[in-house]
């Protein structure tokens, strides 16, 4: 079988083209590093089954940041047999640049040329077999979002070729590179990449390159080169030239003469001080939205439910087989009712924000306020991604340089309620002390994160680099490509919440039924009732809830004994509510999450998180019994 | 002149990234080299960063590495 990858730079629309091909499962979004780790799939060409790998985009093959990494570590080691390279025709000459470095490979591969829809908007016309000749290599447009050329870039994936071409610098130039490539070949072993290009980006300072020169005697050849060459800036601007000479040789523009919308929007939305008011009025309609939307869902649920559970009361007399079929019943119905009116929406609406093209404005927008907490701007969109899932914030952090902004963006991305968390604050403090309340816990969750973001700046050694981020033009995403997307991130729900939820809800049920609640209780007492003041059976509701926060909510009322959700205001009173909130906010992430955050930044890092996140919600929730009384 | 200093909406021509450190990478991959000419579209209150346009792409550098960025206007 052979194997394909995909590479390209961030953005030009890699996964976008792998879920055509091989299927939604790889999502996609319009921020450069939206993809952070490999995806494979499969698919047929004839009768040919082949392997398709999608990749994080990189900006060239010496890597940046960790999903770069991952991507050049890929290309070199596993056995690709073809290099689909996808170039943003709308951003042609940057991209090239990519291309000229994978053409010295010297392995099959094929041109994808992307976006072409959006760089005939621009006004750019580019000449197919032209570029083709230029560089060499066999150059397919397509459309990718649209599925437009897909099937005549898959029939030619068996007659990719080596490319026939290589860049060639100037005399001078070349001269240079080849007095250190020469001694490279004989004195350094264990190379994967192309003597000359290694050598070249060992002139060009690349750190994991040049390494390998220390203590070789190619050290002062490459010293001598990098002085004559600029440091490499003299292979930088000619290669960039080249790259500037293929487009004007291959592509035709026309000056459009109308303002793009695009500077219009985004004299709005970047404004120095009405960007701040929308993207506020943005976010306070999103939970608005959300909230009004799921209270009336979770109501008439409610009421189905009643009726089937008293259906049931009076048609099954064994109490044992009640209560059983009577927790799998309401885990079902709770999961469909509570859950997902809070879930669906949500995910729904951070896709658009995904997929439109505002997250990477928000972290123009926040990044002066982000260095408050020792981070830059793109660390908001592991913030905005926490709203959705932890896990993909957690992850969202490989495209952070430094350990230090990885570390506090993943602590920090950890306290941002995600959706599951977000069932509690609006089907629990929402429902039954109002939307006023809701606002109010998220803007003080902000503020927690905040304050721990200025800590933690404090506490930890070492210096943030800046925010460079490209920032992409606004796309308009399809319903049906928000809809897959949406399906993507619920399905986890759906194939795994529901199914806890059932065990977890006959547990419950088994618990109460052989009395058991009064022992497990006892362990719980002392923290939650003595200390927070709740009833103590939340204490496994809690554990529940680290397995998957979506539980906990809907476990709360069958582990108090109530027979519906509805009566859960007649054992807790408000402040214990808010109480409970705050803690579910704040306390342990989920075990996906925590194992998210081992990866990432290590097994300290994780225990750290874990830990400080517990005592942060035993704190605040202490507080919140303390101060509620007066407020509610 | 530095780009932190740069007006808006002003062709500039880019002298020379200072050295040293890695960001100048991800810089020169995103189009800011030395010799290309960029605009200044907008910069973020409360010494936020700068939004500028080189060759059709927006791109954001943070203050730190603007005044880093050695730049000349031209005519
Ligand atoms: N107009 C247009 N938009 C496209 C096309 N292909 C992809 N897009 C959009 O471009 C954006 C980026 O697409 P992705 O597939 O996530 O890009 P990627 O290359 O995987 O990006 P990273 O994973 O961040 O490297 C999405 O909003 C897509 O909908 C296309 O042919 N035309
Ligand atoms: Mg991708």
């Amino acid at each position: 079988m052979i194997s394909v990858a995909l590479i390209g730079q961030p953005n030009c629309g890699k996964s976008t083209l792998f879920n055509q091909i091989a299927g939604y499962k790889s999502l996609s979004a319009n921020f450069p590093g939206a993809t952070v780790s490999y995806t494979k799939g499969k698919t047929y060409i004839g009768n040919d089954l082949i392997e398709v790998i999608d990749l994080p985009g990189t900006y060239s093959l010496s890597w940046y940041d960790d999903a770069e990494k991952e991507t050049i570590k890929a290309l070199f080691s596993s056995d690709i047999d073809v290099i689909i390279n996808i170039v943003d025709a709308s951003t042609m000459i940057r991209s090239i640049e990519l291309t000229l470095e994978l053409m010295s490979l010297g392995r099959p591969m094929i041109v994808a040329l992307n976006m072409m829809d959006e760089a005939e908007n621009k006004g750019i016309y580019i000449n197919i077999e032209r570029l083709q000749d230029i560089l060499g290599i066999k150059v397919v447009p397509i459309i990718a979002k649209k599925g437009k050329g897909v099937k005549k870039l898959l029939e030619e994936i068996k007659n990719a070729q080596n490319p026939r071409k290589r860049c060639i610098y100037s005399k001078n130039v070349e001269k240079e590179i080849k007095k250190v490539t020469e001694c490279a070949k004989d004195n350094i072993k264990n190379v994967q990449w192309p003597c000359k290009l290694f050598s070249i980006k060992a002139i060009e300072g690349f750190g994991p390159c040049e390494k390998f020169f220390e203590e070789t005697e190619c050290k002062p050849l490459l010293d001598n080169a990098k002085n004559a060459l600029n440091n490499g800036l003299d292979i930088i601007q000619e290669r960039h030239a080249l790259c500037m000479n293929i487009f004007e040789n291959s592509a035709k523009v026309k000056k459009i003469r109308k303002k793009s919308i695009e500077s219009k929007i985004d004299k709005f939305l970047m404004h120095p001080v009405f960007g701040y008011v929308f993207m506020f009025a943005i976010f306070i309609l999103i939970f608005y939205v959300v909230f009004t939307g799921g209270v009336p869902i979770e109501n008439l649920v409610i009421k189905a439910f009643d009726k089937i559970d008293a259906y049931l009361a009076s048609n099954i007399h064994n109490k044992l087989l009640f209560s059983i079929v009577k927790g799998g019943i309401d885990g079902i119905g709770a999961a469909t009712g509570i859950a997902l009116p809070y879930l669906f929406p949500f995910l729904f609406i951070i896709s658009i924000l995904e997929d439109v093209g505002y997250l990477p404005r928000i972290a123009y927008l926040m990044d002066s306020t982000m260095h408050r907490m020792g981070v830059h701007g793109v660390s908001v969109i592991s913030f905005v991604a926490g709203y959705g899932c932890s896990v993909p914030a957690i992850m969202a952090t490989r495209i952070l340089k430094s350990k230090k902004e990885k570390y506090i963006t993943a602590f920090l991305a950890s306290l941002v309620p995600c959706s599951a968390r977000s069932i509690v604050i609006m089907g629990l403090a929402g429902y039954f002390l109002g939307y006023m309340y809701v606002m109010g816990l998220y803007a003080f969750n902000l503020f927690i994160i905040l304050i721990s973001g200025i800590i933690l700046k404090k506490l930890l050694p070492g210096m943030s680099p800046e925010i460079i981020l490209d920032i992409p033009p606004y796309r308009l995403p399809t319903i049906k490509t928000l809809l897959i997307k949406t399906w993507y991130k619920i399905k986890d729900f759906i194939y795994l919440a529901i199914p806890m939820l059932i065990v977890g809800s006959i547990i419950l049920t088994l618990i109460s039924y052989y009395k058991f609640d009064s022992y497990i209780n006892v362990i719980f007492t002392p923290l939650l009732t003595g200390v927070l003041g709740l009833p103590a059976a939340v204490g496994v509701v809690l554990i529940f809830g680290i397995l998957k926060k979506e539980l906990t909510l809907i476990m709360l009322y069958q582990a108090l004994g109530l027979s519906s959700i509805s009566m859960v205001n007649s054992v807790m009173n408000p402040a214990q509510m808010l109480t409970f909130t705050i803690f579910v906010m704040f306390y342990i992430p989920c075990v996906a999450t925590i194992a998210a955050i081992n990866k990432e930044i290590g097994t300290k890092g994780a225990t750290t998180i874990t830990f400080a996140t517990l005592v942060l919600a035993v704190l605040l929730a202490f507080i919140t019994k303390i101060v509620s009384p007066l407020i509610v | 002149m530095k780009l932190e200093d740069g007006k808006k909406n002003i062709k500039y021509k880019i002298l020379s990234i200072e050295g040293g450190c890695r960001s100048k990478d991800r810089l020169i991959k995103l189009g800011l080299i030395p010799g290309s000419i960029i605009t200044i579209e907008r910069s973020a209150p409360l010494k936020g960063p700068f939004m500028v346009d080189v060759s059709g792409s927006k791109i954001v550098v943070g203050r730190g590495i603007a005044s880093r960025i050695d730049i000349e206007e031209i005519f």
